[in-house]
C-alpha cells in the first residue's frame, strides 16, 4: 500500500519535472482519441435531431391494418381482434379503430359545399388510443368510457382541423358530421408518426355505429381496420409477426403490419463508413502515438540509466523500477485521454454548432476513450520498463 | 607510523566476508581475471582503504562487497548471511538494509532537489512522507547542506553534490559504508571536507570502506588493504 503510494508519488514528480517531454509523450494518445471521439461525435451529431426524434417518439409502435386478397372494398378486421392481440406475449398496449368514409364533416351546416371537395377523415377510436400513440391532448379530453356507453356524439379533432376550423381551446364548438352535430371535446396534439390524424376527427364506435352504420352499409357492426401497438422494445419484429399469426388464427394473410418508426430509425442511422474511415484513422493515431511513446521512453531509459542505476544500488528493487517507468507510461495514457476526449468534445461542439447539428455524443466512449489510450500506452511502456528493469546497476554506475 | 598485520577481534562477527571470490570478466582469449581468490573480512569499526594501480581490481571487489555484482566462485557473507546464491530481489534487499554508497561521479538524481535525493534512499521502506522527509533532512543537516535542501544538483557545487551524496548514503543508517574513489572529482579542499565527513561517520557498529588513489585519503584510513593484479597483496592495520 505504502509502496503504490510511493510508486506513484515517483512517477508523478518524474513526469512533472520533464514537463516539455512529457507534454510531448501526451500528443499522441490525445490526438488519437480526440479523432475518434470526434469522428463517432461529428457522424452522430449530423443526425442528431433525427435521432433525438427517434428516441421521443419511441421505437416500437406497429400498425395492424386490414387487407383483402380478393379486393373487396373496406376490409376490416375480426370483432374480437383486441384479445386476439393481447395473446401476443411481446405486447404492450393496443387501441383500434376504424376509418369511416364518405362523411362530410363541416364546421357548420351551411358550409357544406366547401369542405365536400376536400374530404376529412372521420374515425371510430377506442379510449385507449393517445395513451399507445403517446400524445396528450392539447385541450380537453379524450373520448371516454361514458361516451361509449351513453353514446354521447362527443369528438376529438386533431390539432391541424382546429386550426383549420379556428378553434380556440377550451372553446365551446360543435361540428357537424354529414349534418349530425357533434360536441367537440378536446383537440388531440400532433401526432408526429401518423400525420394524418392531424386532420381527423374522432368518435366512439357506439356513436359511428348509430349514426353511421346505414351510411357504412356493409354490416350492421362497425368492426375495426386498423389497430395500433406497442411492443416491448426491441421486439417489434417478432412482434409484428406474431401479431398476424395471433390475429389471423391461421387463416388467410388478411392485414398488413407496419413499424411506424422504420423509416426514421434508418434515416437517423450515422453514416458508418465515413464514421469507420475517420475511427481507423485515430486508432491509427493512437497506434502511432503509442509507438512514440515507446521510442521516447527507450531513449529515456539509456539517459537515465544512471538514476536507475543509482536507486538499484539504493535498494529499489527490479519490479519497483519495472512499475515506475510503466505507471509513467499510465499517467502518460490517462492525461492524454483526458485531453484527449476534452479537446474531441470541444471539436464536435464546435462542428455542430457550425453546421447546425444538434450536439450528440455516446457518454461510454468518454471512458472507452481513455480506456484505450491508457492501454496504448501501458502496452507501449512495457518494452522500455522492462529494459530499465533489466540493467545491470554496476555497469551503469561505471564505478572509477 | 607504527603498522601492523590487522588481526581479528576474538568474538566479534564480520560485516562482510569474501571467501576466496573470483570475479572473472569475458570468455576464451579475452578472459581477465579481476579478482583471483580474494579473501577478506570487514569487522564492525573498521575504516579501511583499498589501493592500488589503476586496473588491479578494486571497483570490482567494491561491487562485490556491496553485492551490485555476483563472484564467478567464492562465497561472500554480509551480516553473517550468505548472499551467493540469494536471487535478485533478495540481494537488492540485503543492499539497501546495510549498504550505503557513495560514487566518484555523485549519481545524484538531476530532476530532484537536494532532499528528494536523500529521500530516494528512503523510499518503499513503508515510510510516512513526513518521517522520510524528516530523516532527510536531519541527514542534509549532518553533512552542512541543511539550507540547501531545495537546490537541484545543477545548482551545487562538485563538494555539495558530494555530501548530499553522502548524506543519502548514510541516511538509511547502513552498517557499511562503500566509497569508489569519493574525493576523485574533487578540488582538495572539497575533497579535505568529504574525507573529514567519512571519518566522522566511522563508529564502533560501522565500518567505512574507501577504495582510492590518493596516498593522504589511503593515509587517513586505519586499515590499509593493498591490491596488484586482481590479489589483495597487503593488508595492514594502524594501531589507533
Ligand atoms: N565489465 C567488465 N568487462 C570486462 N572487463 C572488466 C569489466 N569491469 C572491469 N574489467 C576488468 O577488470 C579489471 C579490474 O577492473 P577494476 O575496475 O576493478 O579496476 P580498478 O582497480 O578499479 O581500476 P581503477 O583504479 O582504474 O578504477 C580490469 O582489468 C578491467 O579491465
Ligand atoms: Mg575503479
Amino acid at each position: 500500500m505504502k509502496t503504490a503510494r510511493d510508486l506513484l508519488r515517483v512517477a508523478v514528480t518524474g513526469l512533472y519535472a520533464r514537463k516539455v517531454r512529457t507534454l510531448l509523450l501526451l500528443l499522441g494518445p490525445m490526438i488519437g482519441v480526440a479523432a475518434i471521439i470526434a469522428a463517432v461525435g461529428l457522424t452522430d451529431s449530423a443526425k442528431g435531431d433525427l435521432k433525438a426524434k427517434v428516441n421521443q417518439l419511441g421505437t416500437n409502435l406497429i400498425e395492424v391494418a386490414a387487407s383483402s386478397s380478393f379486393g373487396s372494398k373496406d376490409p376490416t378486421l375480426p370483432e374480437d381482434v383486441i384479445p386476439r392481440a393481447e395473446n401476443v406475449l411481446t405486447l404492450k398496449s393496443v387501441a383500434q379503430i376504424r376509418e369511416l368514409s364518405n362523411i362530410v364533416v363541416t364546421p357548420y351546416n351551411e358550409a357544406t359545399d366547401k369542405y365536400e371537395a376536400v374530404p376529412i377523415p372521420v374515425l371510430a377510436s377506442d379510449t385507449r388510443l393517445p395513451s399507445v400513440l403517446e400524445v396528450k391532448l392539447i385541450s380537453g379530453r379524450w373520448l371516454n368510457g361514458f361516451d361509449d356507453s351513453t353514446v354521447t356524439r362527443s369528438a376529438v379533432i386533431g390539432i391541424g382541423l382546429a386550426r383549420q376550423f379556428s378553434y380556440l381551446p377550451g372553446e365551446v364548438r360543435t361540428i357537424e358530421l354529414d349534418g349530425i352535430r357533434y360536441g367537440v371535446v378536446g383537440v388531440l396534439s400532433e401526432v408526429e408518426l401518423e400525420p394524418s390524424f392531424d386532420n381527423a376527427v374522432f368518435i366512439s364506435f357506439p356513436s359511428a355505429k348509430a349514426d353511421f352504420v346505414t351510411t357504412a352499409k356493409e354490416s350492421d357492426k362497425v368492426l375495426p381496420n386498423k389497430l395500433y401497438v406497442r411492443s416491448v422494445v426491441g421486439a417489434e419484429k417478432i412482434t409484428a409477426e406474431a401479431l398476424r399469426v395471433a390475429i389471423n388464427l391461421g387463416g388467410q394473410d388478411e392485414l398488413t403490419t407496419d413499424i411506424k418508426s422504420e423509416a426514421l430509425q434508418l434515416a437517423a442511422q450515422s453514416d458508418q463508413q465515413i464514421k469507420l474511415i475517420v475511427v481507423s484513422m485515430g486508432i491509427l493515431a493512437s497506434i502511432v502515438g503509442g509507438v512514440g511513446i515507446a521510442n521516447v521512453m527507450s531513449i529515456s531509459v539509456i539517459q537515465r540509466s544512471a538514476e536507475i542505476g543509482i536507486r538499484r544500488a539504493l535498494g529499489h528493487t527490479r519490479s519497483i523500477i519495472a512499475s515506475q517507468f510503466l505507471l509513467e507510461a499510465l499517467f502518460i495514457g490517462l492525461l492524454g485521454g483526458i485531453c484527449g476526449v476534452v479537446l474531441g468534445i470541444l471539436s464536435i461542439f464546435v462542428g455542430a454548432t457550425i453546421a447546425g447539428w444538434v450536439f450528440v455524443l455516446a457518454p461510454w466512449l468518454i471512458p472507452a476513450g481513455i480506456a484505450l489510450a491508457m492501454v496504448i500506452s501501458v502496452i507501449a511502456g512495457l518494452y522500455p520498463s522492462v529494459r530499465a528493469a533489466r540493467l545491470e546497476p554496476l555497469e551503469t554506475l561505471r564505478l572509477g | 607510523m607504527l603498522a601492523e598485520p590487522h588481526s581479528e577481534q576474538v568474538g566479534v562477527e564480520p560485516l562482510l566476508e569474501l571467501d576466496t571470490v573470483s570475479r572473472v570478466y569475458g570468455t576464451g582469449d579475452a578472459t581477465v581475471y579481476a579478482l583471483r581468490d580474494v579473501s577478506l573480512r570487514i569487522m564492525p569499526g573498521d575504516f579501511v582503504s583499498i589501493v592500488g594501480p589503476s586496473g588491479s581490481g578494486k571497483s570490482t571487489m567494491l561491487g562485490l562487497l556491496g553485492c551490485l555484482d555476483i563472484p564467478t566462485s567464492g562465497t561472500i557473507i554480509v551480516g553473517g548471511k550468505t548472499v551467493t546464491g540469494l536471487d535478485d530481489a533478495e540481494r537488492t534487499e540485503v543492499r539497501g538494509r546495510t549498504i550505503g554508497f557513495v560514487f566518484q561521479q555523485f549519481h545524484l538524481i538531476p530532476h530532484l532537489d537536494a532532499v528528494g535525493n536523500v529521500e530516494t534512499a528512503l523510499l518503499y521502506r513503508g515510510l510516512s512522507r513526513a518521517e522520510r522527509r524528516l530523516r532527510a533532512m536531519n541527514a542534509l543537516e549532518s553533512v552542512g547542506l541543511g539550507l540547501r535542501q531545495d537546490h537541484r544538483p545543477v545548482q551545487l557545487s562538485g563538494g555539495e553534490q558530494q555530501r548530499v551524496a553522502l548524506a543519502r548514503a548514510l541516511v538509511t543508517e547502513p552498517k557499511i559504508l562503500l566509497a569508489d574513489e569519493p574525493t576523485g572529482a574533487l578540488d582538495s579542499q572539497n575533497a579535505e571536507k568529504v574525507m573529514e565527513l567519512l571519518t566522522n561517520l566511522q563508529s564502533p557498529e560501522r565500518a567505512v570502506v574507501i577504495v582510492t588513489h590518493a596516498a593522504d585519503v589511503a593515509d587517513a584510513a586505519y586499515r590499509k588493504v593493498s591490491m596488484r593484479d586482481g590479489r589483495i597483496v597487503s593488508d595492514v592495520t594502524r594501531v589507533r
